[in-house]
């Protein structure tokens, strides 16, 4: 753990390959979180307002349902943007477009915690929800995959940038 | 001695992790008391069933299905945000492990205090209220300390030559010190001290 905010050299070399399992894993939970949203019919905005709204007026989501996605989702969101923004600066990656990555990571997951709220606060928008489910695990896998792109079989990754 | 606080680039991941920590603990907060309520006794409620709500008391499978998430989830946040801490050093070592002790000590008494309510003690409520408040002004005051750790605080005008930050002990020896008398720069014997045999320093440190 100590390498993410002091990241020398030796230090990195050794992180490699635990590294590695972590960011597959990591992916892993990514696309199993989109399937599973998906597979609940996620990726319609139909389907979301359905779900959140209720068929009928008063049969919407109770709110506490509501809160309780946001605190699972800004605990798993949270530790996937800290890990993967202390990894961002030993990539190869340029440092403004590692810094963009992050940027944009953090922004989708923050709008896609706060999507329900406002499906449930407008009576509708459910398209907006649809556009968080993509965006968010699309930037957190480009932020994986940038990494990966370092800490696997290329070069090594960069310790002095990390030090900013 | 590094200057405590993280490197320029690991600031930015620090701070979405002490924002990310608050929403935690703020949505955490607002679900205590749309679930469980607000005082103890709407707790023992929750736990033990009650007729004026129309519950009956939690099963295993229920408050297991709380606590399973929770036993990982909330260590690792720990675990994560202490080493964080420390790395950064805004944190003396004595508190810091005060601080992780408690915050662990806390997590566990959240989640067992649920597990005693329904088989143990009733009273066990109040442990439950404590240990959640408790552990959400720990989540504060982590988040704060992360927050401290990516923005350090700006470097003292009496700050050493090599721009390291001059301890409040020794400070306050050179303020108190005869004539200000700096003894860093004087070495044994000054600050108006008398070697035996030998005649003070004066201000220059010269005899």
């Amino acid at each position: 753990m100590r390498f993410l905010v002091d990241p020398g050299a030796g230090r990195l070399a050794r992180a490699r390959a635990p590294v590695r399992a972590f960011l597959a894993f990591a992916a892993l939970a990514v696309l199993a979180h989109l399937l599973q949203r998906a597979s609940g019919g996620g990726l319609s905005a139909e389907e979301v307002e359905l779900h959140y709204l209720g068929a009928a007026p008063g049969e919407g989501l109770p709110r506490a349902a509501l809160w309780e996605e946001l605190h699972a989702g800004a605990f798993l969101y949270g530790f996937l943007l800290f890990m993967v923004g202390a990894l961002l600066p030993t990539c190869r990656l340029r440092r403004a477009a590692g810094q963009a990555l992050f940027a944009a990571a953090v922004a989708a997951s923050l709008a896609d915690l706060g999507a329900p709220f406002l499906v449930t606060a407008l009576g509708g928008a459910g398209a907006v929800r649809v556009a968080t489910t993509l965006l968010a695990p699309l930037a957190l896998l480009a932020a994986v995959g940038a990494i990966l792109a370092t800490f696997g079989a290329g070069a090594p990754p960069r310790p002095e940038r990390a030090r900013g | 001695m590094a200057e405590p606080g993280l490197p320029p680039a690991q600031r930015a991941p620090a701070l979405v992790f002490a924002g990310f920590l608050l929403l935690v603990a703020s949505s955490a907060a607002v679900l205590f008391s749309e679930k469980l309520g607000t005082g103890p006794a709407a707790v023992r409620d929750f736990y033990l069933g009650s007729e004026a709500r129309f519950t009956g008391p939690r099963s295993l499978a229920g408050l297991l299905e709380t606590a399973v998430p929770h036993l990982l989830a909330i260590p690792l946040a720990i675990f994560a945000v202490s080493h964080v801490v420390a790395a950064a050093g805004v944190l003396g070592a004595a508190r810091l492990r005060w601080l992780t002790r408690l915050s662990f000590a806390l997590a566990l008494l959240g989640v067992a205090a649920g597990f005693g309510i329904r088989w143990l003690a009733p009273w066990l409520a109040w442990a439950k209220v404590a240990a959640f408040l408790g552990l959400e002004a720990l989540l504060l005051a982590w988040s704060a300390l992360l927050a401290a750790a990516a923005w350090p605080p700006p470097r003292p005008a009496s700050a050493g030559r090599a721009g390291r930050q001059e301890p409040r002990r020794q400070r306050r020896r050179r303020l108190h010190a005869p004539l200000g008398v700096d003894e860093q720069r004087l070495g044994p014997g000054g600050g108006g001290e008398r070697e035996p045999g030998r005649a003070p320093l004066d201000h220059h440190g010269l005899r």
